[in-house]
């Protein structure tokens, strides 16, 4: 049994979910194939040799790979997968493996088992439904299992590999598509709704001056967006739609870290659905602290720069 | 030019379903359903390309039992001229869907074929892209942007990191992000108007396609609850646990 | 979690107690049907949830009145537009002027939707309504050919002006004056000062029409001397287009207590010599004529009632799920719990549901019944179902109201301390519920006219044939064995104390009216807990049917059993205290010397 697992690269370097999915096709068992399809993306092949589980890469070089267009690229996984007999194709659950690789597997004409997160079997694997308020374990029936992995649920695999590089056909340019441009991240802050950090500042920042010198520069390592308790936001320390809560944002990022506020029950509403929560108060009583993952009790001017130097690090 | 839009009939995305008590699927009797969010800006996407006299008329398509007659008299009412209901009480997996959505874009002879980039219930996200494979054509996934020319369209997509355009010849398939558009509400005149729109039923059957699942689910569960907090002494502590523990860092 | 529009419920109570198919075959509903109706209402449920809801709690901020003009709340300028264009103001306007002309029924449904989510903003389109009924009873045809194609469309508004200072309840003492125009083109000038004109100024629409209760120069005194004219607050071109601003201006708008997202306007007219009016129908006939509409607005206060409540309540619920204080009672557990598992939150967050469902049983009833009464093709049919639109209006618009009081109150004592505090929402809703008891005719008015006009003037003709209606339940209840006898045996007990208030009534309001008005508003309570009994039963019974169909939804019909069994137990009980109150208390009621008080 061999599996496949189609690299995210920017044709120098490998992106950090293929390491993830590195992990998840150890999980299924068997020799691990890496495949890189690109443009001059020998740098990259290379990396992906080091990988740890890694036994193969296979490099499909090609100006028609220059980008990842799922129209060049699910041809050529079509192919290395016919040719070497894989039981599995796998990629990472990124904008970029949940483009291609259900082209792949209508071409193959097998389904996909998108965004898997454990490893049940080699032919059984749990996924999240219902925006993950569901778990489903899945068994598939097809010879081959098309599989993207959601990287957050699987370590990423170290280094220490040593494969071999072996080149494959790039295919031709399918000429149904043509990349044009990219606009990738500015540097301002996300969106308070859409992020996926948010640092909220509460009345204990005591000034308008202070919140803007505690709390931004937190966000700003941390890329997240800036929000505020109604007290802070009433006592003038931020603007109007900086505020979370019932009467302001409703929000639900990955991390949600409030300073210095104490939790009235109208800003638990806007926040008590945010995946990990974390509170930073001088008050060990305050109600933030019930629904927070991970509290600090202290002072929170000397508590946010000992976590932006340990950020630094 | 003529836009085919496939729409899924879902659990409403308010509902928090449950886990039925033997494990074997959620409870969806009896819960409210609605059009898929992402289809409905598929739909909105469309009629809004065909009142910028882009597009011509729009067709849309449901793939499922009886009552998904209400999720296309709905996209009737948002705009649409006509629908096609492919009715089935089959379970119907992506590639099951984007068979039979190819074999009526064809008999359609759609250029453009919009849906959303996912459904909120199985949360696959691929039938859009199993379809252009199947149709040999290009494919514009995850769309925030749609700029349609003559013979092409420009599709600016969100990828992770930010924005990403690509052209795609005609026909095309066309897979929506949130961001695309805000649907309308319907207006009650056009609520009217839809009931005397053409409906046609089609049966799987009709299309020679197999429609067997290929996946078998086992069990549904619900994830385990979210573990009581604790208290970290440090700040080094705190960003350790982030990274390691919580994998949110 | 924002307001959630009950749909499944409305749905059960719109096909199982309002019988909407049968509605759907009334002469002009034939292009209505379920699954019609379905698309409609979960439209409108989007567009209330989504639009409305949203921009409910920046309509209590207020508007602004500045140099004769308002400016509404943040957002309800948009929300109106958006609402105008969805077409929802025409959905039961005539279809000859651009309405959808659908059933009462139906729009009871849309309108639960959009006093629920948005009071405030609900006011607008539903006086619009009552213009446009109003014009479209008795107006001439060339001015509704002017008015009500816009108003139907929703792109005027229209208001009521009625209230002046000294008349209120007693619109006899009307002094607003209206006389023919000097041009001898018809028209006429109309001077005097309006109050509580609710809407009527804003910047919502393009035009206001402002209908006026004026008298004419030889007009008679008292109630028959008074004449109704269209005022707008842009007269109208000829062809169609808006013409000089008339001489009709808002002064200032009220500090109210609650609905502040609602304009309540002083209106001034003829300051500059008199705003150019135009008289409806007959002159001398303007009171009948606003009676012609008042049934239908009574019915809308009702629901106005019952869907406040209901935001109360689910606001309640929410917190009530969330909130953790105290271990459970009996329990070893140390822990707290959500309140909801407490004892007395339950009694409460029941108490509230349960009459809000029999509300809305109640009300929407009584719109099938107003349906049937428009345009049933039977006579008989068409005038007994008048003569039940009569009877329960006044029983739909006092007692949803006066329990939206209490029931908003529970809203608010739900949430405890944080209830006191605004930023909660909790107690807007309670501020907001408030005046429903109040406009458009009092609970004490509801209560005259309900013994008065409506029972002692048809010598209780339309209450015994209710009462039996009640009685055929009971007897029915005895089908669902011992977990409903005791709820049987309390609406029996209801039925009799009824009927023996009824009998009362009958007695004495010839004679001693004083005596049976003084419990005029128990009885009506008596009746409003009675019936709504009723209509309880009658889901109990439909719910216990349909749970043995196949794909039954079992948890909403098992619901609807537990809601039926706690009203019968906790609510018609209230009646045993209320009877004696009526049939021997009315003397203690005016014994105290007036000087003593």
């Amino acid at each position: 049994m061999a599996i496949l697992v189609i690299a995210e690269h920017d044709n120098a370097s490998i992106k950090s979910g293929t390491l993830n999915t590195v992990t998840a096709a150890k999980k299924i068992g068997g020799d691990i194939h890496v495949l890189v399809a690109g443009a001059n993306a020998a740098a990259a092949a290379a990396a992906a040799a080091k990988i740890d589980g890694v036994s193969k890469v296979l490099l499909a070089d090609g100006a028609n790979l220059a980008h990842p267009l799922a129209e060049n690229v699910a041809p050529v996984v079509v192919e290395v997968s016919k040719a070497g007999g894989y039981s599995h194709v796998l990629a990472p659950a990124t904008t970029t493996g949940k483009n291609v690789l259900p082209r792949v597997a209508a071409l193959l004409d097998v389904a996909q088992i998108s965004d898997i997160i454990a490893v049940e079997a080699a032919d059984t694997f749990v996924r999240p439904i219902y925006a993950g308020n569901v778990l489903a374990t899945v068994k598939s029936a097809d010879a081959v299992k098309v599989i993207t992995v959601r990287t957050t649920a699987f370590e990423a695999a170290g280094e220490g590999g040593n494969a071999a590089v072996e080149n494959t056909a790039a295919g031709a340019e399918a000429g149904l598509s043509r990349f044009v441009g990219a606009e990738l991240t500015k540097s301002d802050r996300p969106e308070l709704t859409a992020a996926k950090v948010i640092v909220s500042g509460g009345r204990a920042l005591g000034s308008a001056e202070q919140f803007s010198a505690v709390i931004e520069p937190l966000a700003d390592k941390l890329g997240a967006a800036v929000g505020a308790s109604r007290a802070a936001v009433d006592a003038g320390y931020a603007p109007n739609d900086y505020q979370v809560g019932q009467t302001g944002k409703v929000v639900a990022p990955q991390l949600y870290l409030a300073v210095g506020i104490s939790g009235a029950i109208q800003h638990l509403a806007g926040m008590k659905d945010s995946k990990i929560i974390v509170a930073v108060n001088k008050d060990e009583e305050a109600p933030i602290f019930q629904v927070a993952d991970y509290g600090i009790v202290g002072d929170l001017f000397s508590v946010v720069p000992e976590l932006m130097s340990e950020l630094s690090k | 030019m003529k836009v085919l839009v496939a729409v899924k009939r879902v659990v409403d995305y308010n509902v928090k379903v449950r886990v039925k008590a033997d494990g074997s699927d959620v409870d969806i009797a009896n819960v409210k359903m609605s059009m898929n969010p992402f289809d409905e800006i598929a739909v909105e996407e469309a009629v809004r390309l065909k009142e910028a006299g882009k597009a011509g008329e729009i067709v849309v398509v449901s793939m499922g039992p009886k009552q998904c007659e209400e999720t296309l008299r709905t996209a009737l009412a948002m705009g649409a001229d006509r629908a096609v209901h492919v009715e089935t009480d089959a379970v119907l997996e992506p590639l099951a869907v984007a068979k039979l959505l190819k074999a009526v874009a064809e008999e359609e002879q759609a250029q453009l074929i919009v849906l959303g980039k996912q459904a909120i219930d199985d949360d696959c996200n691929q039938t859009g892209q199993m379809l252009a494979a199947l149709m040999n054509i290009g494919q514009g996934t995850f769309a925030s942007k749609v700029d349609l020319a003559d013979g092409s369209v420009n599709v600016t997509r969100e990828i992770d990191g930010g924005l990403e355009t690509v052209s795609l010849k005609l026909p095309a398939v066309v897979t929506t992000d949130l961001r695309l558009n805000e649907p309308r509400y319907v207006k009650l005149p056009n609520i009217m108007a839809a009931k005397k729109k053409p409906l046609a039923k089609k049966a799987p059957a009709d299309f020679g396609v197999d429609i067997t699942p290929r996946l078998t689910t086992l069990k549904v569960a619900e994830p385990a609850k979210r573990s009581a907090g604790i208290k970290v002494a440090s700040a080094a502590e705190l960003v350790a646990k982030l990274k390691n523990e919580a994998k949110v860092l | 979690m924002s307001y959630q529009v009950p749909l499944k419920e409305i749905r059960f109570v719109m096909n199982e107690l309002a019988d909407l198919p049968a509605v759907c075959t009334l002469p002009g509903y034939e292009d209505c049907n379920v699954e019609l109706v379905d698309a409609i209402t979960e439209e409108a449920a989007k567009f209330a949830e989504g639009v409305l809801a949203p921009i409910n709690w920046a309509g209590d901020k207020g508007n602004k009145w500045e140099n004769y003009t308002v400016t509404t709340a943040e957002g309800f300028k948009e929300a109106y537009q958006q609402f105008q264009e969805s077409g929802w103001v025409g959905l039961r306007a005539p279809a000859e002027f651009g309405g959808q002309g659908l059933p009462a029924l139906v729009a009871m449904a849309t309108e639960e939707m959009w006093c629920a989510s948005n009071l405030s903003f609900s006011l607008a389109p539903l006086l619009t309504l009552g213009a446009i009924e109003a014009l479209n009873h008795h107006a001439s045809e060339e001015l509704k050919a002017v008015y009500l194609p816009k108003m139907c469309e929703g792109v005027w508004t229209g208001t009521m002006n009625l209230t002046e200072p000294q008349a209120g309840s007693d619109l006899a003492q009307i002094r607003s004056k209206a006389v023919p125009h000097p041009s001898g083109d018809g028209s006429y000038l109309v001077t005097g000062q309006k109050i509580f004109i609710t809407w009527g100024e804003h910047d919502m629409a393009e035009n206001i029409i402002h209908l006026v209760l004026a008298r004419l120069p030889d007009a008679p005194a008292g109630v028959k001397g008074i004449s109704l004219f269209v005022v707008p607050k842009y007269l109208v071109n000829a062809d169609g287009s808006l013409g000089a601003r008339n001489d009709a201006r808002c002064v200032s708008i009220e500090h109210k207590l609650g609905i502040h997202g609602s304009p309540t306007a002083v209106m001034s007219f003829g300051d500059e010599g008199g705003a150019v009016g135009y008289l409806v129908g007959e002159a001398n006939k303007g009171l009948g004529y606003m009676f012609t509409m008042m049934n239908h607005a009574r019915l809308g206060v009702g629901v106005e009632g019952m869907a406040i409540s209901d935001r109360a309540y689910q606001k309640a619920v929410e917190y009530a799920r969330d909130r953790v204080q105290s271990r459970e009672l009996g329990s070893s557990d140390p822990n707290g719990v959500a309140i909801i598992r407490h004892p007395d939150v339950r009694r409460m967050l029941m108490t509230m549901r349960s009459q809000i469902e029999a509300q809305r049983a109640l009300s929407y009833y009584t719109a099938t019944a107003l349906d049937r009464a428009a345009t049933h093709p039977n006579p008989e049919e068409k005038a007994r179902n008048q003569a039940l639109v009569n009877f329960l209006i006044p029983i739909v618009k006092g007692w949803n109201t006066e329990q939206a009081n209490e029931i908003t109150s529970l809203g608010v004592q739900v949430h405890g301390g944080m209830g006191f505090i605004e930023e909660t929402g909790a107690a807007q809703y309670y501020r907001d519920a408030r005046i429903t008891a109040i406009y458009e005719g009092t609970t004490g008015i509801q209560a005259l006219d309900l013994i008065g006009r409506k029972t002692f003037s048809e010598n209780g003709a339309t209450a015994r044939a209710v009462l039996a209606e009640v009685q055929a339940v009971a007897d029915k209840l005895a089908d669902l064995g011992e977990a409903f006898a005791q709820t049987r045996r309390n609406l029996e007990a209801g039925i009799q104390a009824a009927g023996e208030c009824v009998e009362f009534i009958l007695a004495k309001f010839g004679n001693e009216p004083r005596l049976p008005a003084a419990g005029a508003v128990p009885f009506l309570k008596l009746m409003g807990i009675l019936l709504g009994g009723w209509q309880m039963g009658r889901a109990a019974l439909i719910a216990q049917a349909k749970l043995a169909e196949d794909g039954a939804d079992a948890e909403f019909l098992s619901a609807k059993l537990v809601t039926a069994r706690f009203y019968g137990e906790h609510l018609l009980p209230q009646i045993a205290g209320l009877a004696p109150a009526i049939l021997q208390g009315a003397e203690s009621v005016m014994a105290l010397d007036e000087a003593l008080f």
